[in-house]
């Protein structure tokens, strides 16, 4: 997979481009908008992660000079821009997402994936990892065999989790995907510190192995130990 | 057009002055000369009519067959040149004209039925030549022989007079208007001059320094609002430069300290060689400040936001105690792991029209503080009620230690802290009940505290449960 990341920062660009070479992504960074333009233009990606304001040609206008051309390789945005006419007009110009800086490289992580997945979701009744079973259909989680009681709450965050499993997932993901609070005034991050532990307790507390990992500043990751 | 407009107050004044001083003498003059001559044409009238009746009198039959007029004393030869006399027989034959009409006539022959010997009323009649004259008939009898007679007096002198009066009118009036555009100019300019002094005061009030005044001479006349107004719009505007710059003080006070963290934790790391987990541990820490520093700079953007009028309010109808609920539940698990009790109770009818989402906030943030500053095992009392004068009431009440006086007055403040140390530990930036009282504002509503130092808190709500037109003008998408 080609990731084509135009962003004329010179240390996020590095850290991009180092995050997603560890993910097995291939990058390419350009450091100006014409840059990024000429490069989209003669070589194919299956992904662009444009900063919106770049030296030169800023990048909605790198953004609709490409959709004019016809090149429908998914964009995803960066800006420090976050208000709602600024949102509006990024996803108007053609882009496929939007993420506000600062953002949590996870959630990034978590962003491509979706757009390089798009249009082929499956749908699954059951989720798992290790000796964790979640049946969605009678929503029941057992974890080595045995039933685990769950509050509504905990079961999505599980589930969250598990759709995710292997990868770390930011407070203000979960905030977002499992709370399903837009805003990112709503202080939740003791509230989803609070549930992460009690489901801690009920997946975790008696077993070895555990499951549930908090990456301390980052977030949390369902895996096996490593 | 545009151009010759006088660009000046004053001198617009002046013109307009000029203009409806104008105006008013035309029709004084108008008004006053027509009187004149209308009373001066009842004068004429009223001896025409004297005459005809002496020219009657001498009126006399002359041997063949005409009529002539008696001359009496030379005296009235004056008169005579101004007097016009025609003599018809009823059968339409000119008897006699006297001299002066030199063979002009005064109305050709009589009518065939002249109405009897009626009041002879005058009216006006141009001669051949145009000399307009007054004229009246009446049908004497001479002798048993009823005559045709005419009497005409020349307006002359009338018209002559109109015109002196006139002329003598409209001669004053440029010089009239003159003047008073001058004086009218000058009292103009004296008039305004105070402004003008205001006006250059005032352009050297600025930015830096918002706390001159401008000097109030006479505070009940015309000009002394205005200064007022003015010193009132600076007393407001150096209130809001004054906020901005202890909000940019308090904001760059506040990203302080998340940057010293992580700045310190980073060159103490770097000081001795650690082990990959120690490092690991190490930028853990630093990411949480970032973490904070992030959600201050989003509060941060909340509140700029909400001061430049950018927040759109959405407006629906909801249901404050489910929205009461809605808040306690999300962060009821803060609370169970105090093992407090959030009670929500109320009327579940009261309906408000608001934003959801900046209502919740607000009673997120309150019940978060309360949580916050409860004992373990406290109760916390969220109640839902009509208040007076239509208001809606929510309170939060809380078992903590409460607020000390000199506190309250200032603890919606941005950045207020009660206590400092203390707040920081739970990673409050002092702006949740800055925001909560932005939301409640925003709605046109209040919010107080009332608490007792040591007995609990409770911050209580009232908004309006019907539309009201908000204030500070903010913007207002309606759904």
């Amino acid at each position: 997979m080609r990731i084509l990341v135009v962003e004329d920062e010179a240390k996020v660009a590095r850290a991009l481009q180092e995050g997603l070479e560890r993910e097995e992504y291939t990058v390419v960074v350009a450091r100006t908008g014409e840059e990024g333009f000429y490069v989209v233009s003669a070589e194919e990606f299956d992904l662009v992660i444009l900063d919106l304001m770049l030296p030169g040609r800023d990048g909605l206008q790198v953004l609709s000079t490409l959709r004019k051309r016809g090149l429908m390789t998914p964009v995803l945005i960066l800006t420090a821009r976050d208000a709602i006419e600024d949102r509006v007009q990024g996803l108007d110009k053609g882009a496929d997402d939007y993420l506000v800086k600062p953002f949590a490289f996870p959630e990034l992580l978590a962003r491509i994936r979706a757009l390089l997945r798009r249009g082929r979701t499956q749908q699954v009744a059951r989720l798992q990892l290790a000796d964790l079973e979640m049946d969605l259909l009678v929503r029941r989680v057992r974890r080595g065999g045995k039933d685990v009681e769950l509050t509504p709450r905990e079961f999505e965050l599980l589930e969250y989790l598990l759709r995710h499993k292997e990868q770390v997932v930011s407070r203000e993901m979960l905030a977002r995907e499992v709370w399903r609070e837009t805003s990112r005034a709503t202080p939740l991050d003791n509230v989803i510190d609070v549930h992460m532990a009690r489901l801690r307790r009920k997946i975790d507390e008696r077993f070895d192995c555990k499951l549930i990992h908090t990456i301390r500043g980052v977030g949390y990751v369902l895996q096996e130990e490593q | 057009m545009r151009r010759l407009w006088p660009r000046h107050v004053r001198s617009r004044m002046t013109l307009w002055y000029v203009l409806v001083l104008g105006v008013l003498l035309l029709v004084y003059a108008g008004v006053a000369s027509s009187y004149l001559f209308y009373s001066l044409r009842e004068q004429l009238d009223h001896n025409l009519l004297e005459d005809v009746e002496r020219v009657e009198g001498l009126i006399e039959n002359t041997p063949d067959g005409m009529v002539a007029l008696k001359s009496v004393h030379h005296g009235e030869d004056e008169l005579n040149t101004q007097r016009f006399v025609e003599v018809w027989s009823p059968n339409g034959i000119l008897l006699y004209r006297s001299p002066t009409l030199r063979g002009r006539t005064l109305g050709g022959p009589p009518p065939p039925n002249p109405e009897g010997t009626a009041e002879p009323s005058p009216s006006t009649v141009r001669l051949a030549d145009g000399t307009r004259v007054r004229m009246a008939a009446s049908i004497p009898s001479v002798d048993g022989r009823r005559v045709f007679l005419r009497v005409a007096h020349s307006e002359q002198g009338l018209w002559q007079e109109m015109e002196e009066i006139v002329s003598v009118l409209l001669l004053v009036l440029p010089p009239a208007l003159v003047l008073a555009g001058l004086s009218g100019f000058a009292l103009a300019r004296k008039a305004l001059a105070p402004i003008d002094v205001m006006a250059r005061k005032a352009e050297r009030i600025s930015a830096e320094r918002l706390n001159e005044r401008l000097p109030i001479e006479n505070p009940e006349d015309e000009l002394g609002h205005l200064a007022q107004a003015f010193n009132a719009t600076l007393a407001r505007l150096e209130a809001a430069f004054d906020q901005l710059r202890r909000f940019t003080a308090d904001a760059s006070h506040e990203l302080r300290t998340p940057l010293t963290a992580i700045r310190s934790v980073g060159e103490v790391a770097l000081q001795t060689p650690k082990s990959a987990t120690e490092y690991r541990d190490v930028i853990g820490s630093m990411l949480e400040e970032t973490d904070r520093l992030t959600r201050l700079v989003d509060s941060l953007l909340t509140l700029s936001r909400a001061d430049a009028g950018h927040i759109h309010v959405q407006r629906t109808d909801i249901s404050l105690l489910g929205l009461a609920q809605e808040a306690s539940s999300l962060v009821e698990v803060l609370a169970e792991e105090k093992r407090q009790r959030i009670s929500v109770e109320g009327d579940p009818t009261l309906i408000v029209s608001g934003d959801r989402l900046i209502l919740r906030q607000a009673l997120i943030n309150l019940i978060d503080n309360a949580i916050k500053y409860s004992q373990g095992g406290a109760e916390i009392f969220v109640r839902v009620a009509a208040g007076k004068d239509t208001q809606l009431i929510v309170e939060v009440v809380d078992q903590g230690p409460g607020v000390s006086q000199e506190h309250q007055s200032r603890i919606f403040d941005r950045f207020y802290r009660v206590d400092s140390a203390r707040s920081r530990e739970w990673g409050g930036a002092g702006l949740g009940l800055a925001i909560a009282r932005w939301a409640v504002e925003v709605h046109g509503g209040q919010i107080r505290l009332q608490s007792v130092e040591g007995q609990g808190s409770t911050f209580r709500i009232a908004l309006p449960s019907t539309t009201t037109p908000e204030k500070n003008g903010y913007k207002e998408a309606s759904t």
